[in-house]
């Protein structure tokens, strides 16, 4: 019934990486701009024709990604002089001349060959400049997660220039409304691919979220009719119900060490914050306020939960130390303050805000001071989910029309979108690091 | 989904007809809905809005909760001859105006009236904001006009609440006409018989 998710693995052959400290820092070009980079289309070493066009298909997902992360400029394939079933992947097989000329500084080349449903992939990055190889890899894999193949490789060229991995070996878990009125919750690679729709049960689904260990997704659904939490484990299809003898559990997110959820729980009309365990059961209530306090989300120490409560008499964010129980308040500007999500790194927390008549992504440090509104307010952008590495957020915005996901650098520039599924995709979270 | 929009037109469109053409306000402004629901007296006929003729209760009982429409592929909208009016909200507020007050005493009145009947009370609210919130937000609109109509006499348990946050909006069009019909509070009996 539904699609399960694969786990490839992708074995490291060959490492001839020098360990170069001088290209670490800063991704930046001559002259301050982006890195220009050139991605050869791969060269087919194997016997088997290309007929599944992998040869830019690896690249393209490559370019795809380095695109994405805002630092490189990839130049454009029809610019590329030397072709590249004429020359070889390796130093002094071809020449730096080519590449030099059309303004590349960086060159990623590469081989494949196919064997029946399995695939070998060579990748090397070279440093135009000084002649250099920087990265040289082989991996084996299925052929169908081709992709995954050169997502792992461009994780290998973003760690080879900032000294952290990229993050393009990741998901996205949103809601859509692509099949028709309904709300469903959907999985999808960072770069579109291996779509697929976790419920399909004709009713709301709201809020999914991915558990620290990306094999399970939280979500509130309306499909036994009230709202309630469910954890649905992607790799077995299995599914709890997390019991609710308290109230109504309107959200949660599981915790870092995987063990509790903190959720938002209704009784009476009033939402409060609770504990619970990952059947659901109450550990313990963590706020008792007759306002409303929603949508907690875990710093990654699991010490404390930024939240938003609209005790002050409009809703702001607030952050609870676990071990006291108590709060602060952390946003003073704007009179709605929603969707908190704590970084990584732990030093920031991005939010949705409202200006005037639209809705921002801000980001705040934990510790307060100044919000820092990153996208424009000429349309409606919500629901940031910072990646893994803490250096993009992705977010919905309904600037094309109806909402659609899009991901940005944490300070907001370089935005992209992602999705165009013709419904409203919204609300999305992204997953942690996947082999 | 312009076939919901269809529905929702044509679903109007077939409340006009079958009550002599009184307005079907799916598109009216809730300023003036809930006053002209509350223009009626305790004897319940409506003065023109059809409701005594055609059996008190009997269209409102058979209309099913907004989540239910919303699986038929219906509109969640409630029609003009409902004995139930909807209370409407301003935007990220759950107190209850002037006008919300008028209209729980006449949908509190049906209650007595027909003290068999067990309603569930939606709330709702505009598609602004986020998810969560709303949801929030909903609970405690439905809350609050749970706690008038106790109130106002009716027993708490024939009163259930839940909140469709802004899941399922009667109006989708991004502008504060749209918006402010859908932050309301909605009245579906779930059991009982009406007796008028």
């Amino acid at each position: 019934m539904i699609a399960r998710i694969v786990s490839i693995v992708c074995f490291l052959i060959l490492s001839t990486r020098p360990a170069l400290a001088q290209f670490k820092g800063e991704i930046i070009g001559q002259g301050g701009q982006k890195f220009p980079i050139a991605v050869s289309p791969l060269n087919n070493t194997g016997t088997a024709p290309d007929s599944g066009k992998l040869s830019e298909g690896i690249a393209d997902a490559i370019v795809h990604d380095l695109d994405l992360s805002g630092w490189f400029k990839v130049l454009d394939r029809s610019a590329y002089i030397e072709q590249p079933q004429r020359s070889g992947i390796t130093l002094g097989t071809f020449d730096f001349h080519d590449w030099s000329t059309i303004g590349a500084e960086g060159l990623v080349k590469g081989g494949f060959s196919v064997q029946g449903e399995d695939i070998t992939v060579e990748l090397r990055l070279f440093d135009v400049f000084q002649n250099k190889e920087r990265i040289g890899k082989r991996y084996v894999g299925r052929l169908k997660d081709f992709r995954r193949i050169a997502h792992k490789f461009a994780d290998e060229i973003i760690n080879e220039f900032t000294g952290i991995p990229g993050i393009f070996n990741t998901r996205i878990t949103y809601v859509s409304t692509s099949g028709g009125r309904f709300k469903e919750i959907h999985v999808s690679h960072l770069d579109g691919s291996e779509k697929f729709q976790v419920t399909n049960n004709h009713t709301i689904n709201l809020s999914p979220s991915w558990t620290p260990d990306g094999k399970s997704i939280l979500y509130t659904s309306y499909k036994d009719r009230s709202p309630n939490l469910y954890l649905f484990e992607l790799y077995s299809g299995k599914e709890v119900k997390l019991s609710s003898k308290t109230g109504r559990y309107l959200g949660g997110k599981v915790s870092p060490d995987g063990q509790y959820v903190a959720a938002t729980v209704e009784t009476a009309g009033n939402t409060n914050l609770y504990l619970l365990d990952r059947s659901g059961n109450v550990v313990r209530r963590l706020t008792e306020d007759p306002g409303i306090e929603v949508s907690p989300s875990w710093s990654p120490d699991g010490r404390q939960l930024v939240f938003v409560s609209d005790r002050s008499g409009s809703p702001q964010l607030y952050i609870m130390d676990l071990a006291s129980g108590k709060s602060r308040r952390l946003t003073y500007s704007g009179n709605y303050n929603t969707a908190p999500e704590w970084s990584p790194k732990g030093d920031k927390i991005a939010y949705t805000g409202r200006v005037g008549n639209r809705f921002a992504i801000f980001t705040i440090g934990s510790e307060g001071g100044e919000a820092r509104k990153v996208t424009s307010e000429s349309s409606d952008s919500e629901d940031p989910t910072w990646s893994p590495d803490g250096r993009f957020i992705a977010f919905s915005s309904n600037r094309g029309g109806r909402y659609q996901l899009y991901v940005m650098q944490a300070s907001g520039e370089n935005q992209r979108r992602l999705t165009g599924s013709g419904g409203d995709d919204t609300k999305p979270n992204w997953s942690p690091r996947l082999d | 989904m312009p076939h919901l929009k269809i529905a929702c037109y044509s679903l109007a469109a077939l409340f006009a007809f079958a009550f002599g053409g009184c307005a079907p306000s799916t598109a009216a402004k809730p300023e003036t809905a809930p006053k002209s629901a509350g223009t009626p007296a305790a004897g319940g006929s409506s003065q023109g809005q059809g409701e005594g003729q055609r059996g008190s209760g009997s269209e409102s009982s058979t209309a099913p909760g907004s989540l239910e429409a919303l699986q038929k592929g219906q509109s969640s909208a409630t029609s003009a001859s409902s004995p139930l009016k909807d209370v409407f909200f301003e935007f990220d507020r759950y107190d209850l105006l002037t006008d919300a007050r008028e209209t729980l005493k006449v949908n509190a009145d049906w209650l007595k009236r027909n003290p068999t009947a067990r309603i569930e009370i939606e709330g709702h609210c505009d598609s602004r904001g986020t998810n969560e919130y709303n949801l929030a937000l909903g609970a405690k609109r439905a809350q609050a006009a749970k706690d008038y109509l106790a109130n106002l006499g009716i027993p708490s348990e024939r009163l259930s609440t839940i909140s469709y946050g802004a899941e399922i909006p009667v109006c989708k069009e991004q502008n504060e006409s749209c918006w402010s019909q859908n932050r309301r509070a909605r009245f579906v009996v779930i059991a009982g018989k009406p007796a008028s």
